[in-house]
């Protein structure tokens, strides 16, 4: 089904001729010639491009661009000639009364023929977002990394042979292009709202087009294509150019890959913090965006990855999880959550409580103690594979002194009242060590 | 279709013929308009002045102006005589009962054709002013446009009206009732920009990896100086939402944010935020914070604190992965009183609480991203508990 919204008109009208509709001539109706879609995927914001070649009359010249029943933002409509522009003036663009979703530009042209122009404008509707699959290789030591995007065209448009172009970045908007869409006047009106019971009218009409597009099948929109993805930056964000042209209808989606990355070396990664993931390790896998790690060219956009594992020499598989990440920059650490394990267990146990060093005022009263407390911390790793494990204990107060003994890997104090262990742990192992807080309270204070 | 919703009636009275309300049914003349004004160099409100000519007789004459359908602030309505403004003298104004309409009682010394220039403010009928910025490739510069929307739902249609905003050349506009248009109304090329990120410890969360999943976004501007050497300078640029695009080298653009500007007078800056930056990242954390040179009551039972310093250190780590250097402004606040021990970087205090830091970010290299580390030893003084 083809559904053209966007139309084009040129309108050509002699010098003294007034500007009434009336009273033009119909010249011409172009088509498109070449489109570009740059697609956003922190906001529901698409820039489109439309070259047109548009022939144009000596003098004044209108041109009528209507858009009904699409998610344009009437505001963002401009039109650029790419030759000969300083022959071509751009009067004004015109949002006729009591006519919806049509603008007129009047133009006035010192030459006669064909003249290419740019059309731009921003439409709500199209989107993209970025999802990953991985393969954790049976020794977990490896990961093939495998990316894709996907493009959904809500937009109540078709777009044929479009090149497209997806930004990865969080811009800031001050509207929602769709709000703008919809409204009643491009630009709004001064003084009274307009009455509520037509702009309902108005609304029905759009949701009807998203219901219609959103039922359809998805497993028709998923055409994989073997494409490359030139990719490079620009101001804060990362331009994804998919080569040649794409037709993406209204209603439809698109998956398409955006890398492959094999032999990615993965780590396992365990963190225990009662604070804040409770009782359970929490299971990461750990890798960086670089050259090391088969990755680096740009940044990772973020979207949902799952995570499977090869079980055996057939190649079969196991689901291990899903953890959706951020924006990961180059050269930045990538930590996944995979959720709470039970194979990787840390037990921490208080093993003795005593205080000290009490004073007393003249009076006999405590002004201050010591608190030691010695814990001992178990941890097993029941796994056929080997893991890090990075253990994190807080403490309620900011005076205090530590004392470690044991397996306990690398110490490193992270704030004023959390420390951190990190633990090599090889397959199916444990190892134990003990730490001693004492923490100053009262006057004690003073003297630590 | 026209809409006409301010009529005029010129009634010629004898100066002995007493004020009657269906005298002003004789109609005598029914002048056109001549040149019309639409002054939106207030944004809270449009001035319409309008030339017409009257064709008076000696003695009094009464003029009906009347509207419907229109929003005129009656009280802001007056009439001046251009011609014969010693000769013709306006005597007073009634205002008929339920209708909305005014009389003017002119005394005229002869019989005159006389421009008269009447002024008022009409409701729903403004302006907006939008602007539109392409930042080249290197972010250096910016191809500045800014757009005048004409928003006319006066109920009045106006045709060749001269539209004024400020002091700068008025222009020749129609525009119909409900018509909304768009002009361009200042272009400059090649205004140097200052793109700026900021990072503001008030404001955003300290540490990256305690947000699940999130990224820190750090706000980025571009900033204009309203100013002669920008290609500027000339007027004040008003208020309005700014759409901020970017050339990508090829020929084509892509969209980097938009914002809304506050007034900005010639020789200040507008600062616009485009977007948040994810390549650069800070990591804050407070390493110390402990009360010292601790004052207490002389009670020898049960002494309380009454006044103590809090002797506090805070350190960043602020790491840019971009491969483009950049110039990080961050903000530190430090409550009340306080004296600084040591700082590894130089700040400038901005009020009594606020410091902020210019920190130079060299591009990530080979080796990874480029990180500089910030350590802040200060002591918060006199607290009471």
């Amino acid at each position: 089904m083809k559904c053209f919204k966007i139309t084009f008109l040129v309108l050509v009208v002699g010098l003294l001729s007034q500007p009434g509709f009336a009273k033009v001539d119909l010249v011409t109706l172009p088509g498109r010639d070449t489109t570009q879609l740059t697609i956003y995927n922190s906001a529901d914001l698409t820039l489109v491009r439309d070259g047109r070649a548009l022939t144009l009359k000596e003098g004044r010249n209108k041109l009528q661009f209507s858009w009904a029943n699409t998610l344009i933002d009437p505001t963002s409509l401009e039109m650029l000639p790419k030759k000969n522009a300083d022959q071509i003036d751009i009067f004004d663009l015109t949002y006729p009364p009591r006519v919806k979703n049509l603008g007129v530009w009047n133009i006035k042209s010192g030459i006669r023929g064909k003249v290419p122009v740019e059309i731009t404008y921003l439409t709500s509707g199209i989107s993209w977002r970025a999802f990953y699959m991985g393969t954790l290789a049976p020794d977990e030591k490896t990961m093939r990394l495998k990316g894709y995007v996907r493009v959904t065209n809500n937009s109540g448009e078709d777009y044929e042979n479009a090149q497209t172009r997806l930004i990865v970045g969080k811009v800031h908007l001050l509207d929602q292009i769709a709000q703008l869409a919809r409204r009643e006047h491009p630009y709004g009106r001064p003084g009274a709202v307009p009455i509520a019971g037509e702009r309902q009218v108005v609304l029905k009409a759009k949701r009807v087009l998203m219901d219609k597009a959103e039922a359809m099948p998805s497993a028709v929109g998923k055409m994989p294509e073997k494409k490359e993805i030139t990719k490079e930056g620009l101001s804060e964000y990362f331009l994804y150019t998919i080569e040649g042209t794409e037709t993406i209808p209204t209603g439809w989606s698109k998956r398409l890959p955006s890398f492959d990355a094999a032999g990615v070396p993965v780590v396992n990664l365990y963190k225990f913090e009662q604070r804040r993931f409770g009782e359970r390790p929490v299971r990461f896998l750990s890798f960086k965006n670089d050259k090391t790690h088969k990755l680096g060219e740009t940044p990772v956009p973020g979207g949902m990855l799952k995570v499977f594992r090869i079980v055996d020499n057939k190649q079969h598989l196991s689901y291990e999880g899903q953890s959706s990440f951020k924006y990961i920059p180059v050269d930045e650490d990538v930590e996944l959550n995979l959720g709470p394990v039970q194979n990787v267990v840390v037990e921490p146990k208080l093993m003795d409580y005593r205080t000290d060093n009490y004073t007393f005022d003249k009076k006999g009263q405590i002004t201050g103690w010591d608190e030691i407390r010695t814990f001992r911390i178990k941890v097993k790793n029941t796994r056929d594979v080997a893991v890090k494990l990075e253990i994190k204990r807080n403490f309620n107060t900011n005076d205090w002194d530590l004392e470690n003994s044991g397996e306990y890997g690398e110490f490193e104090k992270e704030d004023k009242d959390t420390v951190k262990y990190a633990l090599q742990l090889l397959p199916r192992s444990d190892k134990v060590f003990d730490y001693s807080l004492t923490t100053y309270h009262g006057s004690r204070k003073d003297k630590h | 279709m026209r809409f006409k919703m301010i009529g005029w009636i010129v009634l010629m009275v004898g100066l002995t013929i007493p004020f009657m309300a269906q005298a002003r049914t004789t109609l005598v003349a029914l002048p056109e308009r001549d040149a019309t004004v639409i002054r939106l160099d207030n944004p809270m409100a449009t001035l319409i002045e309008e030339e017409r000519q009257l064709t008076l007789q000696k003695g009094l004459n009464k003029i009906d102006f009347s509207w419907k359908g229109v929003n005129i602030d009656a009280d802001s309505i007056r009439l001046r005589m251009i011609d014969h403004p010693r000769q013709v003298t306006l005597l007073n104004v009634s205002y008929p009962p339920n209708e909305a309409a005014l009389v003017w009682e002119i005394a005229s010394e002869d019989d005159f054709v006389e421009t008269v220039r009447i002024s008022y403010l009409l409701g729903n009928i403004d302006r907006l002013i939008t602007y539109k910025a392409v930042a080249d490739k290197a972010e250096t510069s910016v191809d500045f446009r800014s757009f005048f929307v004409l928003r006319n739902f006066s109920g009045e249609d106006f045709d060749d009206a001269m539209v004024q905003l400020d002091d700068g050349q008025a222009f020749k506009q129609a525009i119909d009732h409900e018509e909304t248009k768009r002009l361009l109304f200042l272009k400059a090329g090649n205004v140097p920009i200052t793109k700026i990120w900021k990072w503001d410890s008030a404001r955003l969360p300290w540490d990256p990896e305690k947000l699940n999943n999130q990224n820190i976004g750090i706000p980025v501007s571009y900033r204009i100086k309203n100013d002669k050497a920008s290609g500027l300078g000339d007027h004040i640029l008003w208020g309005g939402k700014a759409r901020i695009f970017q050339s990508d080298g090829y020929g084509s653009t892509i969209f980097l944010g938009e914002d809304v500007s506050g007034l900005v007078p010639v020789g200040e800056k507008m600062e616009l935020y485009v977007g948040d930056s994810r390549d650069i990242v800070v990591t804050q954390r407070k390493m110390k914070e402990k009360q010292i040179n601790i004052r207490r009551t002389k009670h020898k039972s049960n002494p309380r604190i009454v006044l103590y310093d809090m002797d506090e250190e805070i350190t960043a780590k602020i790491e840019n992965f971009k491969d483009k250097p950049a110039v990080l402004t961050m903000i530190q606040h430090i409550p009340g009183e306080w004296k600084m021990v040591a700082c590894n970087l130089d700040y400038k205090r901005k009020d009594a609480n606020t410091l902020a830091f210019e920190i130079d970010l060299p591009a990530r290299s080979d080796k990874g991203p480029a990180a500089i580390d910030l350590k802040m030893n200060y002591h918060r003084l006199n607290l009471r508990p």
